[in-house]
């Protein structure tokens, strides 16, 4: 009784809009998972640099220009009551936003009560009556003028507390210094996560294109799309 | 000195491209004045055509033109939305 040959290994393509030829996915999972840490990344892993350097340049300087244009303060993770930044939800759309904000935050509210190297870098702005190190409060005093040593308070248990003179936490002087500045960064930032979801799905499923009287006849006739596969995308057998 | 439009028997003060540079830049600069910030968004409305256009095409010369396309498209939508905006402003 003979036995068929082992079927050959499938590749996912998708169709260019522009020309019709066939563009290789590779693995589309794991595109879709590098162009979220860095924009155009996956698209690169597809052997489309062009469109990976274009997204690359474009949404990473939409992202330094925005944090350059905040003060470096827009993108952080914050949960707290009186203190929910929503526009994170947007900028988490970069990996290489959301990651270190996720780490900044975790750190500085966890034991150690100060962020990764007491970098201010991605960090939550504290609030009044939070816990710090000592060393980040150092820090804090020295590299923003409008935190005096003074607005901490030293605790019995070795941590300080920031109790600044006036009232509000440390974003509202954020936007007393910046002004409408920290929400054009904001925005920035915001824009750039957004616009990296559509890259995140360019890079899964190949171009998006609107639908031509020729494809609708096709869907008519042919197979659907095979599972975990979109609409213009199908599975080839790998040459 | 005799002027040269003089001379031909034409009277014009000054080239279409200079009269409408002259009344475009008070226009834009009350523009600007009345809607703070506006000139941030111009980068954001060409980014957002930019990777719009790159998420539909592979080929550069087409991404170039649908950028073109999108550009055209969002800024006069948004356009019209703060000229609107605007208009009620000052109507109110």
């Amino acid at each position: 009784m003979g036995r068929s040959a082992p079927a050959p290994p499938r590749r996912i393509v998708a169709t260019s809009p522009d020309d019709g030829s066939a563009i290789d996915l590779r693995n589309p999972a794991l595109a879709a998972a590098l162009s979220w840490l860095l924009p155009g990344l996956g698209q690169c892993y597809q052997g489309r640099t062009f469109k990976g350097g274009l997204f690359m340049t474009s949404i990473v300087g939409a992202l330094l220009t925005g944090l350059w244009i905040g003060g470096g303060n827009v993108v952080y993770a914050s949960w707290r009551p009186g203190e929910n930044r929503w526009a994170f939800l947007c900028q988490a759309a970069i990996g290489a936003a959301a990651v270190p904000a996720l780490i900044q935050s975790s750190l500085l509210g966890g034991p150690g009560r100060q962020p990764l190297a007491a970098s201010p870098w991605f960090a939550p702005p504290l609030i009044r009556g939070q816990p710090v190190s000592e060393a980040y409060a150092r820090r804090l005093a020295d590299a923003d003028p409008a935190i005096e040593a003074d607005d901490f308070r030293r605790q019995p248990n070795g941590t300080v507390r920031y109790e600044p003179s006036q009232s509000g936490g440390q974003s509202s002087l954020w936007h007393l210094r910046l002004g409408r500045f920290f929400d054009i960064g904001t925005l920035y930032t915001m824009l750039a996560g957004l616009l990296n979801l559509l890259v995140i799905y360019d890079a899964w499923a190949g171009p998006m294109r609107t639908p031509t009287a020729a494809d609708e006849s096709d869907d008519k006739q042919g197979d659907p799309p095979p599972r975990g596969a979109s609409r213009w995308t199908k599975r080839l057998p790998r040459r | 000195m005799e002027h040269a439009a003089e001379r031909n028997g034409v009277c014009t003060v000054m080239d279409p491209a200079t009269l409408l540079f002259a009344w475009m830049l008070p226009m834009v600069a009350t523009f600007a004045d009345r809607v703070p910030g506006i000139f941030f968004g111009l980068p954001l409305l060409a980014l957002a055509s930019l990777i719009f256009a790159a998420t539909h095409h592979e080929d550069p010369a087409a991404i170039g033109l649908a950028t073109v396309h999108w550009t055209v498209w969002l800024g006069g939508i948004l356009g019209l939305v703060l000229a609107a905006v605007l208009l009620l402003g000052w109507i109110s």
